[in-house]
C-alpha cells in the first residue's frame, strides 16, 4: 500500500508497533514504536504524546535516507501508559 | 535474526504465518524514495489506516469473511471522532474504543494543519482492514485502488499505520 502510493510520487511514512512485519514488507519509511497493537498513537488522552509520534514520523520525510529504513523511537510502552493513568486521574476519568 | 527484541508482541510475523499461511506480505526489494516537492509545513496530507475506522451510518467492514474484505471507505478528514466507528477484530481496542485518536490521530492532524505545521489536510482519509488472506490481491486491487484515490486528492505527503 505504502509502497504503491511512494510509487506516484508523494513521499510516504508508516507507524508500526510491529518491527518484524514492517522489515519484510519494507516500505520505504517507517517510524517503529514499541506499544501494544492498536495503540500507534500511544494511549487515549494523551495528546501531547499523539502529536509527537506524528512529528517525529513527518520529520522522516525531511531527511534523506535509504528506501526501507525504520527509526526506532525511544519511546516506553509503560512510561506511556503511565502518563496516561495521570492524564485521565487529572481529567476525572480515573481514581 | 532480526533484531525484535524491543518489539512488544515479539515474533508477530511468525505467529500470523503460521496461524494463516502465504497472508504475510514479504519483499525483496525496495521501492525508491519519492522526493519532498516543498516542505512539510506546505504539504498536503493524507492519512492511510488498516484499522477498520469507518464513518457512522456507511456499510461496516466484513470482518466475517474467510478471506477478508478488499474495499475501503473514505474518512472525511474534518469528522469528529464521535462520527467514527470501527469494525475489526484482529488487534486489541481497548485504547481506541475511548480515544479513537489512538489509532486514528484525526483531531491531532486537524490541529496541526490549523497551526500550519503541515500545509493541509486531504478531503478524505483512507481506511480498510488489516484482515486479508490473499496479499498479492491485496497489492493488485486495494492497494492500486487507494493509491489513486491518494493521488487524485492531491496528496503531497502520506502518513500511514498498518494496525
Amino acid at each position: 500500500m505504502q509502497r504503491a502510493i511512494e510509487q506516484r510520487g508523494a513521499p510516504t511514512v508508516s507507524i508500526t508497533v510491529a518491527r518484524d512485519i514492517t522489515e519484510r514488507a519494507k516500505p520505504p519509511r517507517a517510524v517503529f514504536v514499541p506499544f501494544m497493537m492498536g495503540h500507534h498513537f500511544g494511549v487515549p488522552f494523551h495528546s501531547r504524546l499523539q502529536r509527537r509520534i506524528i512529528l517525529e514520523a513527518l520529520s522522516r520525510l525531511q531527511k534523506v535516507g535509504e528506501s526501507g529504513e525504520i527509526y526506532d523511537l525511544p519511546l516506553s510502552w509503560a512510561q506511556a501508559r503511565r502518563e496516561g493513568i495521570e492524564i485521565e486521574r487529572a481529567m476525572g476519568l480515573r481514581h | 535474526m532480526m533484531e525484535t527484541s524491543k518489539q512488544l508482541h515479539p515474533g508477530l510475523w511468525d505467529t500470523i504465518n503460521e496461524r494463516y499461511p502465504g497472508s504475510m506480505i514479504t519483499k525483496d526489494d525496495y521501492v525508491p524514495l519519492a522526493k519532498l516537492g516543498k516542505p512539510v509545513a506546505e504539504s498536503r496530507l493524507a492519512f492511510v489506516s488498516s484499522a477498520g475506522v469507518q464513518p457512522k451510518g456507511t456499510l461496516p467492514f466484513d470482518v466475517a469473511h474467510p478471506v477478508g474484505d478488499y474495499n475501503f471507505r473514505r474518512v472525511p478528514s474534518s469528522s469528529e471522532p464521535s462520527e467514527l466507528e470501527i469494525h475489526q477484530l484482529k488487534y486489541p481496542t481497548v485504547g481506541a474504543n475511548r480515544d479513537r485518536n489512538v489509532i486514528l490521530p484525526i483531531e491531532r492532524l486537524q490541529e496541526l494543519a490549523r497551526e500550519g505545521v503541515i500545509g493541509g489536510l486531504t478531503p478524505n482519509f483512507y481506511s480498510f482492514i488489516g484482515y486479508n488472506m490473499d496479499p498479492e490481491r491485496l497489492e493488485r486491487t486495494l492497494a492500486e485502488e487507494i493509491a489513486e484515490a491518494v493521488a487524485d486528492d492531491g496528496t503531497e505527503i502520506a502518513l500511514l499505520a498498518p494496525a
